[in-house]
């Protein structure tokens, strides 16, 4: 018996150390500073390969002594992914993350270095406004990338023009008389892919609400000083189950996701697509005659806000690991000074994407990302599910579909929210 | 079996490494959740406990009860469904025809297909506008039958069953067919012989004998539907307005996207004990013998 007792425990002894074993390899003995960097660039688009070749290049040049290596998880999962391993303290030493309030939790669990010892690189160069998507308490997280606009009105200019409209409306009336017109003819007036339930929420009202509320609504909301009952706020939601009702959608739209929608549009079935700047590529791509294919603003609904705006958030940040010091700390910031560089705000806007310093643009570039360029400048009103709490963007993302089929009235939803806002902050 | 002091010895340490595993990777999370379902959590910050509050918040959510509903409705579409048709099928098969081994292997295909195939494949026959079931309606003039299935909160859930349904038909059939071919020639004989018909040899002779099997079908069935997510995940996730929501689902939500560690425990804990205890009913009402 006495046997097997040490056999348990060499057995025990054996598996506990197997669990244990999958911490890093110091790389003290060797002089090459290793870093990981966490992404979601699986898809075969231009800016990842730009993001990818920029990291090679600064492996070349930092032969020796730095390398960067690039691990990358398909985007539906990142987020998961990047919360489980953050809850096990397990994370890499950097990665991608988004804005706002998606970077809250991650801030509030101490797991992001702040940037702001290495912030004069940028000092000048990116706008603060844009900057600040990133910065929490005044402290630095991450540096944008690119500015994702998320409400732009795609649509096929021929088609427009056989219902009667040479441009494209400038008033929520004269929108509502395009769709009835686009009807009519029996075209399907806008292609919508919510099955994923965020694009209602995120494209549309981001932007419908702003224009009803104006921009401090959000923000003051959220403190407890105004609330989600506000008339302007239900007029918002109301304007999602007119265009239900008028059925401004194809069909099908609660069931296909909205890479989908955007193949209904670019094959001409549907007129219209409302989508933020991340469709410009596929649309350039997927699209036979580029020139017919127009890119506006939402239209004024006659609220209290800026017309002129247009709801967005900086995009592609990378984050650092609060556990990261002395060589690889040094090392990493090196490395974002070096990524967030010239090179690579030229590069993404040769990728038709919209990046927050200031570019040269020649001709080459196609007409509808110049104009969706442009329309950056307005100023840029905050976006729903990058401001919201996680449980208020679930709540509106269901409750905007909810609403498209009836199952819920704008008032209830703005009820519901109000009483999710008061309680949330107990 | 009579076990020496050594062979008894031997047997431990055999099972030893899969006891290992199996509490590691099982039993410890289980313990795990438990003890998160008494704390506020994010998954970053540090836990707060808070006694029972998650269990009392969770009784008063309108939106889990009503995926615990639709979790009952899928229990009962696949208990009714899956079980009665698989067995049909195997007792047709289960008889000398030609292309026996290609039936089964038709039979058996969904159950290999991977789940997200299966799913995206559906979503496309279902689709309102131009899917194969409302093509197949218009071409025949039955327009008015022609729904928005999906998109649909009267249909939806509806819908998701009968692909659960067609999913795991064929792992039942296999199984059954598996346990007719046990039952002894002689005793179909000697029933043949006393002058039985078809109908009466397969109620009071070939369902008593596989009865075993069918309640193992039935216990399986059930617990394989509580744990339903993958197929309604990438179908609906849920939608439209929660009409398709399941346990599994409406946990993973709230843990994961609405960050709540703590509460998400407090869910799995319920669905652990909702499951013991259901398969628990099931047993006993369904434990007496045939007849």
């Amino acid at each position: 018996m006495k046997k097997l007792g040490v056999l348990v425990l060499g057995l025990l002894l054996l598996f506990l150390t197997a669990c244990g074993g999958g911490e890093e390899k110091t790389s003290g003995d060797s002089k090459v500073t290793e870093l990981t960097v966490w992404n979601d660039w699986t898809e075969n688009r231009p800016e990842y390969k730009v993001y990818k070749d920029i990291i090679a290049k600064f492996n070349e040049e930092n032969k020796g002594s730095i390398h960067v290596k690039i691990e990358s998880i398909p985007h539906d999962q990142y987020e998961t992914k990047l919360r489980t391993q953050a809850a096990g303290k397990q994370l890499p030493d950097m990665f991608r993350v988004w804005p706002g309030a998606r970077i809250q939790p991650l801030v509030e669990g101490k797991v992001l270095l702040p940037l702001n010892d290495i912030l004069d690189t940028w000092e000048g160069k990116i706008p603060e406004g844009i900057l600040k998507d990133y910065a929490v308490d005044g402290k630095q997280y991450a540096i944008p990338a690119n500015i994702s606009e998320t409400s732009l009105i795609y649509y096929h200019k021929d088609v427009l023009a056989k219902a009667g409209f040479e441009e494209f409306p400038k008033t929520y009336d004269e929108l509502k008389d395009l769709i009835k017109a686009l009807n009519d003819q029996k075209v399907t007036p806008i292609a919508l892919g919510n099955k994923a339930i965020w694009p209602l929420q995120s494209v549309y009202i981001s932007t419908i609400a702003d224009r009803f509320t104006g921009s401090e609504f959000l923000p003051s909301t959220l403190s407890g000083k105004g609330s989600f009952t506000d008339e302007n706020f239900v007029k918002a939601l109301t304007v999602v189950e007119e265009l239900a009702k008028l059925k401004a959608f194809n069909e099908d739209f609660n069931t296909i996701d909205e890479a989908q929608s955007r193949t209904l549009f670019n094959s001409g079935e549907a007129a219209m697509h409302f989508a933020g700047s991340w469709a410009i590529g596929p649309i350039l791509e997927g699209v036979e005659n580029i020139d017919n294919i127009g890119v506006a603003p939402f239209p004024s609904f006659g609220g209290e806000g800026d017309t002129a705006k247009i709801s967005g958030a900086a995009g592609g940040g990378i984050a650092l690991n609060a556990e990261l010091s002395g060589k690889k700390k040094e090392a990493a910031f090196k490395f974002l000074q070096f990524f967030y560089g010239d090179e690579l705000y030229q590069g993404l806007a040769k990728s038709n994407i919209v990046v927050p310093v200031q570019v040269e643009m020649d001709d080459s570039i196609p007409e509808i990302y110049k104009t969706a360029n442009g329309f950056a400048q307005g100023g840029l009103a905050p976006v729903y599910d990058a401001t919201l709490t996680p449980e208020l963007t679930d709540m509106i993302n269901n409750g905007l579909q909810s609403i498209t089929i009836g199952e819920k009235t704008p008032k209830e939803l703005a009820d519901e929210m109000q009483k999710e806002n008061e309680q949330g902050k107990k | 079996m009579q076990l020496t002091g050594k062979s008894k010895a031997a047997l431990i340490i055999g099972l030893l490494p899969a006891f290992l595993i199996y509490t590691v990777f099982a039993i410890y999370p289980i313990i795990q959740s438990f003890y998160y379902s008494f704390m506020e959590w994010d998954g970053f910050s540090e836990m707060e406990f808070i006694g029972l509050q998650n269990f009392e918040n969770l009784f008063q959510d309108p939106l889990f009860w009503n995926s615990v509903g639709n979790n009952i409705f899928v229990v009962i579409a696949s208990v009714f469904g899956q079980i009665p048709i698989a067995l049909f099928i195997a007792l047709l098969l289960n008889r000398k025809i030609k292309g026996l081994k290609i039936f089964r292997t038709i039979g058996f295909l969904p159950v290999v297909l991977s789940t997200v195939v299966i799913s995206l494949t559906w979503s496309l026959i279902y689709n309102t506008k131009d899917g194969m079931i409302n093509e197949i309606l218009r071409a025949v003039g039955l327009d008015f039958l022609a729904q928005n299935w999906l998109g649909d909160t009267k249909w939806s859930m509806v819908a998701v069953c009968i692909t659960v349904i067609w999913q795991f038909v064929g792992l039942y059939l296999i199984i059954f067919l598996a346990a007719l071919q046990n039952i002894p020639e002689e005793v179909m004989e000697a029933a043949k012989m006393d002058g039985a018909s078809e109908w009466v040899t397969t109620w009071k002779i070939t369902i008593p004998m596989i009865w075993d099997t069918i309640i193992v079908a039935i216990i399986l069935c059930i617990s394989g539907s509580l744990r339903t997510f993958d197929l309604i995940y990438v179908m609906t996730h849920g939608g439209p307005s929660h009409s398709t929501d399941v346990m599994a689902l409406y946990m993973f939500n709230e843990t994961f996207s609405n960050l709540q560690y703590g509460y998400g425990s407090a869910i799995s804990v319920f669905i652990f004990f909702f499951s013991l205890i259901l398969i628990g009913i099931v047993k006993k009402v369904l434990g007496q013998k045939f007849i």
